[in-house]
């Protein structure tokens, strides 16, 4: 049986409906436990979908307050929420779309010291952030304590996704190992996005949380899926597990968390 | 002087060819980049590649036919033709201007 109210059943049909969703589907979407770290570009679509998909209880990480700039492509948050903490903005957007789910807020960043405890409560971590320490942290947590992890990165008009099934299938340090040094890389502050970018790349995070949760199709599990608008293409690489990754690898470098520097103070988790 | 024979009218991503060529004169590289045909003229080495395509080393790791390269080791790995070759670009992180 279905633990699912008439309320649910109606506002759930066109999932129901799904003959590979059902209502078995839409049951496992309600116990499902989602922490998405990032309220901003990628976190957005993601928080949005997954609210009004049903995903019964949806924690939000994030330490930073909703700014002007961020509106172009933050579509979570209004003009009336600048200066609010983000996390509140996005919880109070979720409630309103979708009042059936629980939201958990945590207005901090996410840390080499809070990260476990959190993810205990968590089955599955949508990463949305804008900065490589907390990125890799994300990856090394979800390998550790064996959780499924959904990538997701933008720049200017480019975008990125990969599904992790953590210490199962390969991981972002088995494609990318270490961080790019300091200053290589621009941020999406210094060098741009088009803010529907953050909506095509949060959207197929969201689908892939929602497939991983009721076992519909495929995965993007050992696969790494580059979008670029400017082309409109994809492009998909093969993404097996490196036998010499320093995480999930054969013989393991990384056993416990490292935190990477931030080089400058002002980048906060979820600015993407 | 390095020549890389694809589309690079939207600014040169390698992402954004479409051209399918092949080559005409000796020296001449046939590589499949993001999974599309095309040709190389230039050094053999995949910094010289990614010079030729417009691309920033520093911005991506690159595998060639499934193999991550180590990212310090860029000018020393040679290319050949039919090798298949993915940049995969850092995204959705970095760092301050420095």
């Amino acid at each position: 049986m279905f633990d699912l109210t008439d309320e649910e059943i109606l506002r759930y049909s066109r999932h129901i409906i799904l003959s590979e969703v059902g209502g078995t589907g839409q049951q496992k979407l309600k116990e499902a436990r989602v922490l998405v770290v990032g309220a901003g570009g990628l976190g957005s679509p993601v928080l949005l979908y997954l609210a009004a998909a049903g995903v019964g209880r949806i924690g939000v990480i994030e330490d930073d307050v909703v700014d002007v700039t961020n509106l172009q492509r933050q579509v979570i948050h209004a003009t009336a929420d600048v200066d609010k903490p983000k996390v509140h903005s996005a919880s109070e957007t979720m409630k309103q779309i979708n009042p059936l789910i629980e939201v958990d807020v945590y207005h901090e960043r996410l840390t080499r010291d809070n990260i476990f405890p959190l993810l205990e409560n968590y089955d599955i971590v949508v990463d949305g952030v804008d900065n490589f320490p907390t990125r890799y942290l994300i990856n090394d947590a979800c390998v550790m304590k064996k959780k499924f992890l959904v990538e997701g990165g933008i720049l200017r008009f480019m975008g990125l996704i990969m599904s992790i099934n953590g210490g199962e299938t390969a991981c972002y340090r088995c494609v990318f190992e270490e961080p790019p040094p300091p200053g290589t890389v621009p941020s999406c502050a210094e060098a741009g996005i088009l803010g529907a970018v953050a909506g095509v790349v949060g959207t197929l995070q969201a689908t892939e949380v929602l497939k991983i949760i009721t076992g519909v199709g495929e995965p993007l599990f050992n696969r790494l899926l580059q979008f670029d608008a400017e082309g409109l293409r994809f492009h998909e690489v093969n993404a097996r597990r490196n036998p010499k990754c320093p995480v999930c690898g054969e013989n393991p470098t990384i056993t416990e968390l490292i935190e990477y520097a931030y080089t400058c103070e002002t980048q906060a988790p979820g600015s993407s | 002087m390095s020549e890389f024979g694809s589309n690079s009218e939207n600014g040169g991503r390698v992402l954004s060819f479409e051209r399918e060529e092949k080559c005409h004169s000796a020296g001449c590289l046939e590589l499949v980049v993001q999974g599309k045909a095309t040709h190389y003229h230039g050094p053999r080495n995949v910094d010289s590649l990614l010079r030729a395509m417009g691309e920033n080393s520093l911005y991506a790791n690159v595998r060639i036919n499934g193999d991550v390269l180590d990212r310090r080791d860029f000018e020393n790995v040679s290319i050949k033709t039919d090798d298949t070759i993915d940049i995969l670009y850092f995204m959705g992180g970095g760092a301050c201007s420095t």
